[in-house]
């Protein structure tokens, strides 16, 4: 008997306590709250202040972006990428780091390399890319990066980026190049010799 | 499912269900309330994780293993490098040591809060789930800060980190520390203490120390039936045996040894001894480069090896066969949750539809462990 | 402004006692209704402001006056009720048509019955019945009929063990209502909720107001075992098992969407009015004033009714996102072991009391 009156004190008792907590926090509300009305107040984003200073190093992960003007087609990042959403065609230019006008295609980086490569398609699935971060590592011209953040001046930050085809999520970062032009560069095809 | 009697209707609880943590489809044969066989459907999540990595090289394997235990990407993350470690020999540099221990124990806090929280829920409280989130918040901005990405890291490389921390990180912790630990005596009050929550759990499913065993289940759910067993201690890797700290067991404090009550308490004692753990290694943290150790390219020496670690959810174990080339010729994944969901069939019988869920809530499964 | 004071009236202009009576129950339905739609968006409006704060959120803030300016989102539920009658109303292939599509109608006539007696101040009462607080238990359980049909009428087995929870439930937790409701008509010795709330002026002690709750010790239990079984009744945390979210899906709402949905919606927050309406009336003097002989007259009767309507109102939600879910069995266990019990001393302690002091 005893045991079912103290039953009901425990449950009057714990329920009164957290009645308590909850209308503490109700009346705290200025205090304790913490939404964020997100399109008009965003989280300040994470600065370059991580204490391990190299220019390879990207501390925020929002959207790849290739400075394509840099990219010597080396192919490094789409070997790094495990979900293959990093796809780059080459094609040998005809003079190793001479700028070509009619494609735009400049001969040296800003790392003072000269290309050999003109690259023809270089494009990132966004829709595919796990955000790893793996491919920026291995850049030797540091071109493909992570935007925003270490990188803002390079490139504005831009987590946003939605859209109502998922084909719209496939960034081109080359030079527009017409099949024609593309013909022009391939090097001459050797006659077919038979067997 | 076998023969349903006339009274007996079968009862599918998910693939499309508010409390099934995930895409888990559960058969159900019911007699009224009362259930009476729990057939657990797998694959709705299945990935190919195991295929996957037989296709990529080791390095790109580290993204992979996030998304399997996606709630704790940190301690997945954790396992397959000291696997990794162990299979070629490379011995990290201690700072590095220091730092992943740190992140896997907040990442355990972060996946202990969201277990605890979403069993509150799956009882029918609302506000505590909300408060866990809210710390759990924290913890995810203090990875952000670090690694750049809140949920799947790709922080831990072979031989070391991504990032070293960022310069004023001790200082963040421990001031989330000092805000954290009073909050989790207000988690209880709020939620463990409260009567109808101790009567939803109490004496629910319990899942004796020698059932848990049969079944491989590990982790919280073997500890809350009573059984110290954690890998930390046990068969310390990395810098664990630096660290003093408890193993909390189960003691059956409002019912049986091994109910459901003690698989939710052992994990709020587990969030505590982490922060203890914390505690530790944010004061002795050494200086140091945390990129000395990473090969240039990952070649492992033919062989294989077997390494277990403390995943929030238990033993998780990477078996890696390697045949010499970049790529591993088999990966394994010991998963915990597979384990401990295997177990609900056992425990489940003769409750009711509620307590099933409270059951399965209880176990803490994600399912893109238990597919993969 | 009863009904019967409308039809007299209509019948000095004309004789025409059909028509009048047609017309007196449109004119005093009309804004009934309308009560019970601005009840339900107010409160659902509280109710997510509430539990936004109680757990550190700020609720909607997004549809207000200037859309997207942040004015405390207060056309929100304007924006809920526009999305909900614009919905599809999709019937289920292998339902039971007939009765899916009547159910929300018989919930809702449940509803709508019972708000016709509630006094909502001196005059302001649509229906003023002698038997006021039978009537208003007794159309209370209509509303199950409507819940059982919709469960078996949407041919889905969540809504099937919704619908039987909410039977087993809600006829469970009439008994300890009622018989905590008995208490007040054991001291005032009528059912007329009029008469009821007249016996409640005054003051005891000199300081309380002489109402029901405050008279004798019995009775002050006999209110929370009221209340609480009233909070069952009208399905809400700790007792939403019919519609548990976390197991059921949505209970016997599963199968249904837009306007249908709405209804059931529209009909549980009059209910919490209803059940709070009868508790205020019963136990915390009606429309009077808590202090005795200030602002007790006219509207303020109004505004002190709704006002104590609110605040349990308020209780309820606060109930609601504060505790975990009862079992089955344990609500059995609570009514039929707890609260029966308590309530049945109760009537008994009161009538003693009632003996010696009355």
């Amino acid at each position: 008997m005893s045991k079912y009156f103290t039953n009901i004190y425990d449950t009057v008792s714990t329920l009164w306590t957290g009645m308590q907590i909850t209308w503490r926090h109700m009346m705290n509300i200025k205090r304790d709250n913490v939404t964020l009305q997100y399109p008009e107040e965003r989280w300040p984003r994470p600065e370059r202040n991580i204490g391990f200073e190299h220019v390879d190093y990207n501390v925020i992960r929002s959207r790849l972006h290739v400075d394509i003007d840099d990219c010597i087609g080396c192919k490094k990042c789409e070997r790094a990428c495990p979900v293959n959403c990093i796809k780059i065609d080459t094609i040998k230019a005809p003079n190793r780091g001479e700028d070509i006008p009619e494609i735009k295609h400049t001969g040296i980086t800003s790392n003072d390399t000269s290309k050999a490569m003109v690259v023809s398609r270089f494009t990132i699935d966004m829709s595919e890319c796990c955000y790893c971060n793996l491919c920026t590592y291995p850049c030797p011209e540091d071109c493909i990066f992570m935007v925003g953040g270490p990188n803002n001046e390079k490139h504005n930050i831009d987590y946003e980026f939605s859209e109502f085809d998922r084909n719209d999520l496939i960034y081109q970062f080359s030079k527009s190049i017409t099949p024609e032009q593309k013909e022009a560069l391939q090097p001459p095809k050797k006659p077919e010799v038979k067997a | 499912m076998g023969i349903v009697h006339g009274d007996q209707m079968i009862l599918n609880i998910g693939p499309q269900h508010p409390s099934t943590h995930g895409v888990l489809r559960l058969e159900v044969k019911t007699d009224g309330e009362i259930v009476s066989e729990v057939k657990p459907y797998l694959g709705y999540l299945h990935r190919c994780f195991e295929k996957h990595c037989e296709n990529v090289t080791y390095e790109q394997v580290v993204p992979y293993t996030d998304r399997c235990d996606y709630l704790a990407a940190m301690n997945s993350n954790f396992g397959y490098v000291v696997a990794m470690e162990e299979l070629m020999e490379i011995k990290v540099p201690e700072r590095v040591d220091y730092i992943r221990v740190i992140m896997g124990e907040l990442n355990r806090v972060a996946s202990h809060l969201l277990a605890l929280g979403v069993y509150g829920l799956d009882v029918g409280a609302f506000t505590p789930f909300l408060y866990m989130l809210r710390d759990r918040e924290r913890i995810l901005d203090m990875f952000e800060y670090t690694c750049g990405a809140r949920l799947l890291y790709n922080y831990m490389w072979v031989g070391g980190v991504s990032h070293d921390l960022p310069k004023d990180f001790v200082q963040i912790c421990l001031d989330f520390l000092d805000y954290f630990e009073p909050q989790i005596s207000e988690y209880n009050e709020l939620l463990t203490y409260n009567k109808i929550f101790i009567e939803r759990t109490a004496d629910v499913g319990v899942l004796p120390a020698d059932v848990a065993v049969s079944f491989g289940v590990t982790g919280p759910n073997l500890r809350g039936s009573g059984v110290k067993w954690d890998v930390r201690k046990d068969e310390p890797y990395s810098i664990y045996d630096r660290f003093d700290f408890d193993v909390p067991t189960g003691t059956g404090e409002f019912g049986t040894v091994g109910d459901c009550f003690d698989r939710y308490w052992v994990r709020m004692l587990e969030v505590k001894e982490s922060v203890k753990i914390l505690r530790q290694a944010l004061k002795d943290i050494p200086d140091g480069d945390v990129h000395q150790a990473i090969p240039k390219k990952i070649r492992p020496p033919k062989g294989s090896v077997y390494r277990r670690t403390e995943s929030p959810r238990g033993d998780l174990g990477y078996y890696i066969v390697s045949d010499g080339t970049p790529v591993a010729t088999r990966l394994k994944m010991r998963s915990p949750a597979f384990t401990a969901l295997s177990v609900l069939d056992e425990i489940s019988r003769g409750w009711m539809i509620s307590d099933v869920i409270a059951i399965l809530g209880s176990l803490d499964i994600v399912l893109g462990e238990i597919d993969r | 402004m009863t009904v019967d004071l409308l039809i007299d009236w209509l019948n000095t202009i004309g004789d025409f006692p059909v028509l009048a009576f047609i017309l007196a129950v449109v004119i005093s339905g009309i804004p009934l209704f309308l009560v019970m739609a601005l009840n339900a968006m107010v409160a659902v409006y509280v109710e997510r402001k509430v539990s936004a704060f109680m757990m550190d959120r700020i609720g909607p803030m997004g549809q207000g006056p200037g859309l997207h300016a942040g004015k405390w989102g207060l056309l929100q539920t304007v924006a809920d009720a526009v999305k909900l009658l614009v919905k599809e109303d999709t019937v289920p292939e292998s339902s039971d048509k007939v009765l899916f599509k009547m159910a929300p109608f018989i919930i809702f006539i449940g509803a709508f019955m019972g708000l016709a007696a509630v006094p909502f101040s001196q005059t302001l009462q649509v229906v003023d019945f002698n038997v006021g607080v039978f009537y208003i238990i007794a159309v209370g359980s209509i509303g199950v009929i409507g819940i059982v049909m919709a469960g078996w009428a949407s041919n889905n087995k969540w809504s099937l063990y919704g619908a039987m929870r909410s039977a087993a439930q809600i006829i469970s937790y009439e008994i300890p209502a009622g018989l905590s409701i008995i208490i007040p008509i054991m001291m005032a010795g009528t059912m007329n909720l009029q008469e009821l709330i007249h016996f409640q002026s005054g003051s005891v002690w000199g300081i309380l107001p002489n109402w029901i709750i405050f008279n004798n010790p019995f009775s002050f239990i006999a209110f929370f075992i009221f209340f609480i079984s009233a909070i069952a009744e009208t399905n809400r945390t700790p007792f939403d098992i019919p519609e548990a979210e976390s197991e059921l899906v949505a209970g016997w709402m599963t199968e249904y969407s837009g306007f249908r949905w709405a209804i059931f919606f529209l009909s549980e927050y009059a209910n919490m009015l209803i059940v709070s309406g009868l508790a205020v009336a019963g136990f915390l003097g009606g429309w009077q004033s808590p202090i005795p002989g200030l602002f007790d007259s006219g509207a303020w009767g109004l505004f002190w009714f709704m006002g104590k309507v609110a605040s349990l109102i308020f209780i309820m939600m606060w109930f609601r996102w504060t505790f975990p879910r009862l079992r089955v069995d344990q609500l059995m266990h609570v009514c039929w072991k707890v609260f029966i019990p308590i309530a049945m001393l109760n009537i008994f302690g009161v009538g003693i009391w009632k003996l010696i002091f009355g």
